[in-house]
């Protein structure tokens, strides 16, 4: 993303904060920015009012607490929020404060106003208490500024240059984060320009998936987070790439919040390299689960790069019949057609009419990549021809496979190859007959599996090109 | 069977009557060849898991670059085999800091420029990569340095050559082809395997060589602390560290593979300064005591037992490929770094439109490596003082990367052992030592004390 294009912005809402008309405001400017990646009007946050009320966390640290008669008491340590909460925006539930040699808790009941380079209490009286984490709570400045986020809007993984809160209807709420270059330079300056918010390049809140380490200790349900179901806007490989950017800790952190199947279609599309590693590095009963949901022909390659007894443990997880038929894959050699076959099919009897196999497919739309055409098979289960989908969408619902098949045999061949072809004689046939995927047959000519030219591509072209280390290496 | 050769054969034929004019054969006959290429890649992959050429055994070896080696030759030329027992100490620290650096990759997942930035406030943050950069930025100016100094014993003076090496290694990096590319300097850069045999058939005292390796030489004169600097900074370089923690986190390795890990580190440490202890032998048996090194061809004459009369041509070529390797890995691995800290890591693509940050960097070096490379400055000279540069900034390096370790809240259980913490603090101390006596020594100089 060029640093030009500022996206969404941070919303708060002006100088007229006044209650729930505000939050209403919130709402609906986050409902129309959210979901799409414009050039922003810049002066919606850079302008001088919006800038005046957001409060830079950067700048905040390490800024003096004041009683109401303008006495330091303490300097500000950390900022506490709820970071997994029902809340859109997590709301500030207290500061650690450094009084004296001790740092303790104050909460933010006790707070009267957090200005850009100070905080003023409410009451001369200040209850201080030891601060202990509950369910969904983060220290901001520890925990989430300076770590990696993903950037829900603008599908990237982003390190936090600084967090702004603002006021909203008495409370103060982590509005947005700022990931430009140009605040980290004003954060190695001097102090003074610690204070001013510069929002140049912020992300709303509301669509960012932070990691903040220990902050999901709280129960399963605090998890769940406005961003999470952003997260499953997002397509299989924009999540990939995502994966493939973050650090150890948090892609497993990420995929922790996905459902298996959303995940599975993420990690068809990671790089062999990543992938290994991400499966070898994840709780093998989750591996197991995201594996299960993968198509068969993506997770036996998955499982082919893993060493031996990560494999067996992975498999041990899965359940038997899932389990048996990737041991089947795995047992033919990789640059064959069957180590890259799926072994999704759909198969019709010659009696069979074209409106029932369509009834059939209606069923299987999770594996629509994967299924392009329909075997026709005898009792024996033995092949007799492979029709193309087009031809099934294009012939009456009343006519039987049977009669599809006799008509197509006037301009086709069948090439169905064996389980055993290598990779390069699987291409040539795929160009040759200008098909989409071929058949997979055993030595009976029974159908086994179906090889997909994108499988056939995915072993032809060398690694794709992404800027990392990995190529330096190499 | 019979039906499937058929069918192929009715297929092709199709094919070819269907593109009329095309040429299918081609096409068709592309297809294995790119089959093997990946294949390869596969088996290299296996071989590298293996250990054999682990990121600590690249990391380590890429530190005998042009610079290593013209820093490594006057130390033998100027003190003989003086430098031994100090190397043995470098040695050590290397191994140490090394395996330091990969611990944390291995068990944290994240580059040391990610790590810097979450463990440390912005600016340390900014203090450490700053220095990366400026020590880089001194590597690269070498390797450029390095090349000119190749291609001038060739004959081909520096200033018509420096430019457009420069303009290739940047294009070659940003257009894709660098991979090839290095596989050639890599195999260039072998040359300097000669050293061991150079050794062996220059006749060196190997009395004197034993003793010297075992007795501390240790001299508080200016030369000497200065050329131990950049004996620290060559071998010790700062970028080294950040290499070897990104490629452990790259091949993803599993934590309980770890051991492995190690072992690759500290094997491949061993081996990089057995190297350029053959470096100083070689070069201390040849023209030992004759002084300061004065030029490559100089340096070359180290070669002599092996080539003859060829000596100044095998280095050249040698020179090349190993300043031509660095030149592109170097600046790429400060950017890298860099970019990691700064959160830019999404550099997918290589458009300066959408990793300009990262891309801007690499080209800034590059620049200005090959800028400062051509000042007209004794080639040797400048090939040291970069590495006197990387030896004040190793210190500081080395200072993160030890409190870093030494973090429970980071490594758990995997960090330093109070035992192993005491070493390695006496290591850094040392090297800050060694860094702050040569500062001491600049700055009084400066003022005609001393």
């Amino acid at each position: 993303m060029a640093s030009t294009i500022s996206r969404s912005s941070t919303h708060a809402p002006g100088p007229r904060t006044s209650g729930a008309g505000t939050s209403a405001l919130l709402m609906s400017t986050t409902a129309k920015l959210r979901g799409r990646r414009v050039q922003l009007v810049r002066q919606a946050t850079a302008s001088k009012s919006v800038r005046d009320v957001l409060v830079s966390l950067a700048g905040l640290t390490g800024r003096p607490v004041l009683n109401p008669v303008g006495d330091e008491v303490g300097r500000v340590v950390d900022v506490v929020a709820r970071l997994y909460g029902n809340e859109p925006y997590p709301p500030v539930t207290g500061l650690v404060v450094r009084v004296g040699r001790r740092r303790s808790f104050l909460a933010a009941t006790a707070i009267g106003q957090i200005h850009a380079d100070r905080v003023q209490l409410k009451s001369a009286r200040m209850d201080l208490s030891e601060f202990v984490r509950r369910p969904g709570e983060v220290l901001l400045g520890r925990d989430v500024l300076d770590h990696q986020l993903v950037d829900v809007d603008g599908v990237q993984v982003n390190r936090a240059a600084d967090l702004y809160l603002a006021p909203v209807g008495g409370r103060v709420l982590l509005v947005g984060v700022d990931v430009s270059l140009p605040t980290l330079l004003r954060r190695l300056g001097p102090k003074r320009w610690q204070t001013r918010a510069t929002p140049d390049r912020v992300v709303d809140w509301q669509t960012v998936a932070p990691f903040a380490e220990n902050a999901t200790d709280g129960p399963a349900e605090v998890k769940l987070n406005a961003s999470r179901s952003a997260l499953h806007r997002l397509r299989p490989a924009e999540l990939a790439d995502l994966l493939e950017d973050l650090g150890r800790a948090e892609r497993q952190q990420l995929l922790a919040m996905l459902d298996p199947a959303h995940a599975a279609d993420a990690l068809e599309e990671m790089e062999p390299a990543e992938l290994e590693n991400l499966l070898r590095e994840a709780p093998p009963e989750s591996a197991a689960r995201i594996i299960e949901e993968m198509e068969p022909d993506e997770a036996a390659e998955a499982l082919r790069d893993l060493q031996y007894d990560e494999r067996e443990q992975l498999l041990t997880h899965i359940g038997d019949d899932e389990a048996a038929q990737l041991r089947e894959l795995l047992a033919y050699p990789e640059d064959t057609a069957g180590g890259s076959m799926t072994t999704t099919l759909v198969t019709a009897r010659r009696e069979q009419t074209v409106g029932e196999v369509r009834a059939e497919l209606a069923t299987s739309a999770e594996h629509r990549t994967e299924i392009d055409a329909v075997a026709l098979v005898t009792e024996d289960g033995l092949l007799l021809a492979d029709i193309p989908l087009f031809d099934l969408a294009v012939a009456e619902d009343r006519t039987t496979m049977g009669e599809v098949a006799d008509w197509l045999s006037q301009f086709t061949r069948d090439e169905a190859v064996a389980a055993t072809a290598r990779l390069g004689e699987v291409a040539e046939r795929l160009v040759s007959s200008r098909a989409s995927s071929l058949l997979v047959v055993d030595e009976e000519r029974r159908p086994v599996g179906r090889i997909l030219a994108d499988d056939v591509l995915d072993y032809l072209l060398p690694a794709r090109g992404r800027l990392h280390f990995r190529r330096f290496l190499q | 069977m019979t039906v499937e050769t058929d069918s192929a054969t009715a297929g092709t034929v199709a094919a070819a009557a269907a593109e009329p004019g095309a040429a299918p054969t081609s096409r068709l006959a592309r297809v294995p060849v790119l089959g093997r290429i990946t294949r390869w890649n596969r088996w290299a992959r296996l071989v590298a898991l293996v250990g054999v050429a682990g990121p600590g055994l690249v990391a380590a070896n890429a530190g005998n670059d042009a610079a290593g080696i013209a820093t490594y030759a006057s130390a033998g030329s100027q003190f003989v085999y003086g430098t031994l027992f100090f190397m043995v100490l470098v040695t050590f620290a290397l191994v140490l800091v090394q395996e330091m650096a990969v611990r944390l990759g291995a068990f944290t997942g994240k580059g040391l420029g990610a790590l810097i930035r979450e463990q440390f406030s912005l600016r340390a943050t900014g203090l450490a990569l700053g220095c990366l950069l400026l020590a880089n930025t001194g590597l690269v100016v070498s390797e450029f340095a390095g090349i000119g100094a190749g291609f001038e014993l060739l004959g081909v003076p520096k200033w018509a050559i420096i430019p457009p090496a420069a303009l290739l290694l940047w294009g070659l990096v940003l257009f894709g082809s660098y991979r090839y590319a290095e596989r050639i300097f890599l195999v260039m850069s072998l040359v300097f395997f000669a050293y061991p045999i150079a050794m062996i058939m220059g006749k060196p005292h190997w009395g004197d060589v034993g003793k010297n390796l075992v007795v501390p030489h240790l001299s508080g004169d200016k030369d000497f602390i200065l050329l131990a600097v950049a004996l620290i900074g060559t071998t010790v370089s700062p970028y080294m560290q950040f290499y070897a923690a990104a490629g452990v986190v790259d091949r993803g390795t599993r934590t309980i593979d770890y051991p492995l890990i190690r072992a690759d580190a500290v094997i491949g440490a061993v081996f990089a300064c057995t190297i350029s202890l053959t470096i100083i032998i070689a070069t201390a048996a040849t023209i030992g005591g004759t002084g300061p090194l004065n030029s490559a061809a100089d340096a070359a004459k180290a070669l002599q037992p092996v080539a003859g009369a060829n000596a100044e041509l095998l280095f050249a070529f040698g020179l090349i490929g190993a300043s031509a390797l660095a030149g592109a890995v170097v600046p790429l691995s400060a950017s890298y770094a860099i970019g990691e800290a700064a959160g830019v890591e999404r550099s997918v693509s290589r458009s300066f439109r959408d990793a300009p940050f990262f891309l801007s960097l690499f080209t800034a070096q590059i620049l200005l490596g090959a800028i400062v490379a051509m000042t007209p400055i004794d080639v040797i000279q400048l090939l040291i003082g970069t590495q006197v540069l990387q030896g004040l900034i190793t210190p500081v390096v080395l200072v993160y990367l030890l409190i870093l370790t030494n973090r429970r809240s980071l490594l758990g259980a995997h960090a330093n052992s109070p035992r192993y913490r005491i070493v390695a603090t006496v290591v850094v101390v040392g090297v800050a030592l060694m860094s702050t006596i040569l500062l001491v020594e600049t700055v009084l100089g400066w003022f005609g004390i001393g």
